[in-house]
């Protein structure tokens, strides 16, 4: 099994506060590997620091065997990054985006290919301010994939999302995930985590206080002798909304 | 490298494209200046030569009267008002500061008592305006001495001469349109990256670019050279519509102008990178390059000319990076200096360009 990210004793601190305490897990390749937790946890602050956009107070993060803060320009070439919220420059086509974020990489792509994947390709003379929520998310993610990176970071993407746009973006996450590119993600959703994520790690107060897959997370609260305080529903509202407005996963274009 | 230069020449052109699909920045980098242009064209264009605006109040018949008034009319110093045939009118617009003075005929002019004709020309004027009416007054006996000629022979045995020199001096013009491009360069390199750099910011643009390997020199880079576009097409216009419009008459060499523009331009741009690179968002940027701007867009000679401040307040703003900006722009266009012999300006130039350019890559930020 190889580990094409090994993140050691990762520390951050912020003048007095500890922002992160001592992070240690390794990400598999060709995994989605989901960090959950509260506002505040550290989830971001270590993904910065992973993504080599913040210094790194001690420890280490290896990405591919390429030491991030020994060489983050190289382990920039090898990873996508999806911010929280993408933005992009307006008055600019979404082929230029796309040929815009090859460059930044040294690469020449064909757009339309890119967009193609995304089931952007009929918008692909249009200007980004002309995009949906659900379709500036779909950009970012592509353009974020042009120059086939190893790794790919996801900052809680979902956020803000209507649920038909949601699943759309989980059926693209596997995707990739499919295309062998290990994806690392942070979310607040706990059913977005329990469909995509391989395994899991839970963080609070900047510490990971639990990792595993969702099934055994699951057992070993069941094990606990855990027990819920309300009977299960066969489908809830979410099942509803879905059922009335989205005609299957991967149609609707919002 | 090439890749990396791949990098700057692909965001050179997307976002030179993008800036001449943005109405506002065309707006704010072609239309503002130009506008500008035409007011302080208009204003400083035809102030050069002395005339008194004056009304001219003919009440005699004779044949010398008519002989005077010609004289006056066909007198570029003299600019007639059309509109007045009476005292009361005239003194109206005097006491208004419309006129500088009026000039009566009386009635009795040019009646011959004995063998020739005589009479009295009037010059009246307001107490505010004592100097161009004693000028008028000498002006109108220097009239009457050639008119009296024809009468009288007389010999004077000291005369003055006025000669013109085959030197063209500076007009106001010349003055106020190197001070215009240096506020148009102004304009573009130092307001538009405050704006913009925040805004990027703001939305996360720069920070996501941050998480690939671009370097803050390639993009630096990609910057200067758009800017640089942009600016040759706002340099031609303004020059063109100058030459068309105002009679720029550009002396020197094109092709040198055109390269120490560019020069200038980089210079000033390094301001605008250093500012709007440092600052988190429109609050950090504005008071600051408030600071700066506006002390060095009146100090450096862009709105008047520096040779009206006193003394020290000149050697002082000799120093300013606009300053030779502006100066050498004048120098080439309108005294036809080589660059060779701007040595000062752009030895001036080089080392504010490494100054700011240093300043702007060691406080840039992404986010």
């Amino acid at each position: 099994m190889t580990h094409i990210v090994e993140v050691k004793d990762l520390k951050k601190s912020y003048g007095d506060v500890e922002a992160v305490r001592g992070v240690s897990f390794h990400v598999k390749k060709g995994e989605i590997f989901g960090i959950l937790g509260p506002n505040g946890a550290g989830k971001t602050t270590t993904l910065e620091m992973m993504e080599a956009l913040r210094d790194i107070d001690s420890g280490s993060v290896t990405i591919d065997n390429i030491d991030v803060s020994e060489h983050p320009y190289k382990v920039r070439a090898i990873i996508g990054v999806q911010p929280q919220s993408p933005g992009f420059q307006d008055k600019t086509k979404l082929t230029e985006i796309i040929q815009m974020f090859a460059a930044a990489y040294g690469e020449k792509v064909n757009p339309r290919r890119f967009l193609d994947d995304v089931q952007l390709g009929d918008k692909a003379n249009s200007y980004v301010e002309q995009l949906s929520g659900g379709q500036k998310q779909r950009l970012s993610i592509t353009a974020a994939l042009v120059h086939n990176p190893k790794v790919f970071f996801l900052d809680e993407p979902t956020t803000g999302l209507d649920p038909t746009a949601r699943r759309n973006l989980w059926k693209l996450i596997e995707q990739v995930r499919d295309r062998g590119i290990s994806v690392i993600i942070t979310t607040h959703y706990m059913d977005e985590a329990e469909v995509l994520c391989d395994r899991i790690a839970i963080m609070d107060n900047g510490m990971i206080i639990a990792l595993d897959t969702p099934k055994n997370l699951i057992k070993q609260l069941l094990a606990r002798g855990f027990k819920k305080s309300q009977k299960v529903e066969q489908a809830n509202l979410e099942d509803v909304f879905i059922d009335l407005t989205g005609k299957g996963l991967g149609e609707h274009t919002s | 490298m090439r890749k990396k230069l791949y990098t700057v020449t692909t965001f050179v052109k997307i976002n030179t494209k993008r800036f001449f699909r943005d109405k506002t920045a065309i707006f704010f980098s072609i239309l503002f200046p130009l506008i500008f242009l035409f007011i302080f064209g208009g204003i400083f264009g035809n102030t050069s030569n002395l005339s008194f605006r004056v009304a001219y109040i003919n009440q005699s018949q004779t044949e010398s009267a008519n002989q005077v008034g010609a004289i006056l009319k066909s007198n570029k110093l003299f600019k007639i008002d059309p509109d007045i045939s009476d005292i009361d009118a005239a003194n109206e617009k005097m006491n208004r500061g419309q006129l500088d003075a009026t000039i009566v005929i009386p009635r009795d002019f040019g009646e011959v008592n004995e063998t020739l004709p005589s009479g009295k020309v009037e010059v009246i004027y307001t107490q505010n305006n004592q100097q161009a009416g004693q000028a008028l007054g000498s002006i109108l006996q220097e009239v009457m001495r050639g008119v009296n000629a024809r009468y009288v022979e007389t010999e004077m045995p000291f005369t003055v001469v006025a000669t013109q020199s085959n030197n063209k001096s500076l007009s106001s013009f010349d003055y106020t349109f190197a001070g215009l491009l240096g506020f148009s360069i102004i304009g573009m390199g130092i307001f538009g990256p405050i704006n913009v750099f925040p805004e990027l910011k703001k939305m996360g643009i720069l920070r996501r670019l941050h998480t690939t390997p671009i370097r803050v020199w390639q993009y630096f880079m990609s910057t200067v050279i758009s800017q640089l576009v942009v600016g040759t097409v706002t340099m031609v216009v303004l020059f063109s519509v100058a030459i068309a419009v105002f009679n720029l008459k550009v002396v020197g060499n094109i092709f040198e102008l055109a390269l120490f523009l560019a020069l200038g331009i980089t210079s000033i741009l390094g301001i605008g990178l250093a500012l709007g690179g440092w600052a988190k968002n429109e609050r950090q940027a504005a008071p600051l390059s408030n600071i700066i701007v506006f002390p060095m867009m009146f100090l450096s000679g862009t709105f008047f000319p520096r040779f009206l401040m006193p003394e020290w307040l000149q050697t002082a703003s000799n120093y300013l990076p606009l300053t030779p900006v502006i100066d050498g722009i004048r120098l080439i266009t309108t005294e036809g200096k080589h660059l060779t012999e701007i040595g000062p300006q752009i030895g001036l130039i080089g080392l504010w360009l490494l100054i700011v350019y240093a300043i702007a890559f060691r406080v840039f930020r992404w986010e």
